[in-house]
């Protein structure tokens, strides 16, 4: 069961740097292959002055930026067993590109735990990351509801 | 360092509806090969999705599921198509139910609002994906800024 006085906490800040050849990455296991996130050269031949973020993208600054995530949520007092993903949402506030680099807070912003029927009991969780780039301005906003049981 | 601009798109405020439907993205069927190097990409190395044995042992799932959020990318790759990733404003999702290895995905959506802020033109809608038998894995909404076909077509129009 989490700790409630937690909510509302923010964790340490970390940085990510925005890679073409990531975006690139995640385009093909997803199976896009969209030429305009394969170089900068087939994305400015489509109109676009450099590889435009994918739009699930954020994923990986989290994933790949965040290295202390799951001591995070760990410290959250969760337990990761057995979590699952119960919601995303990006609030796409600028443009982000590739060279950028990209500062993100985590936040917990809402929690509450749920009884199951036999003494089992479910936590739901809200994290929101802000993210900003080097010259300090807002870029995109991440949120995530995971339930971990 | 440069400004990344709004491509050319093929897709004007003026042309869409409401009750429109987004062109449909149909998945070839989910590979374990997909998931690991969706893992790879990603940055989740949860074993739930990459390793059978590990699955197996959690209640109620069984074996290896999808990273719900490689779902949400297929559903991306469609908005992705339809508007350009420059024009999204919001994308988000509930994850609903969970996608096993071989599962056909097709993503769909429609359009449910049209309106203005502060003059730039936008669409809402919903979107979701679903297996063969229809099941839905992943619900949700966007809203993307469009340009109109009065304005040049190098405007990103963030408002």
């Amino acid at each position: 069961m989490f700790d409630k006085s937690k909510i509302g906490q923010s964790f340490p800040p970390f940085t990510i740097e925005v890679e073409r050849g990531k975006i690139r990455e995640l385009a093909l296991a997803i199976g896009d292959d969209n030429p305009i996130y394969q170089s900068r050269e087939a994305a400015q031949a489509a109109g676009y002055s450099d590889v435009p973020l994918f739009p699930t993208a954020p994923t990986m600054f989290t994933f790949w930026g965040n290295t202390k995530m799951v001591a995070q949520l760990v410290s959250l007092g969760i337990n990761l067993m057995g979590v699952l993903h119960g919601e995303e949402e990006y609030e796409y506030l600028a443009p982000i590109n590739p060279g950028d680099t990209l500062t993100g807070v985590m936040t917990l912003v809402d929690g509450k735990t749920r009884q199951g029927q036999g003494g089992t009991s479910m936590d739901i969780l809200t994290v929101e990351i802000r993210y900003t780039n080097q010259r300090g301005q807002p870029v995109l906003n991440a949120r995530e509801m995971i339930i971990a049981r | 360092m440069t400004t990344n601009v709004q491509a050319p798109t093929k897709l004007f405020y003026e042309d869409v509806q409401v009750g429109d439907s987004i062109p449909k993205l149909v998945k070839p069927s989910l590979s374990h090969i997909q998931l690991v190097r969706y893992a790879g990409a990603s940055g989740d190395f949860n074993p739930l999705h990459t390793d059978p044995k590990f699955g197996e042992m959690i209640p109620g799932v069984g074996g290896i599921i999808s990273h719900g959020m490689l779902i949400m990318g297929f559903v991306g790759q469609m908005l992705s198509d339809y508007v350009g990733p420059l024009a999204l404003r919001k994308f988000g999702v509930r994850f609903k139910g969970m996608t096993r290895l071989d599962d056909v995905i097709t993503c769909t959506g429609t359009i449910t609002e049209k309106y203005e802020v502060g003059g730039e033109g936008r669409i809402a809608g919903k979107v979701q994906a679903a297996d063969q038998n229809g099941d839905v894995k992943v619900s949700g909404t966007f809203v993307a800024a469009l340009p109109r076909r009065t304005e040049g077509d190098n405007s990103h129009g963030y408002a």
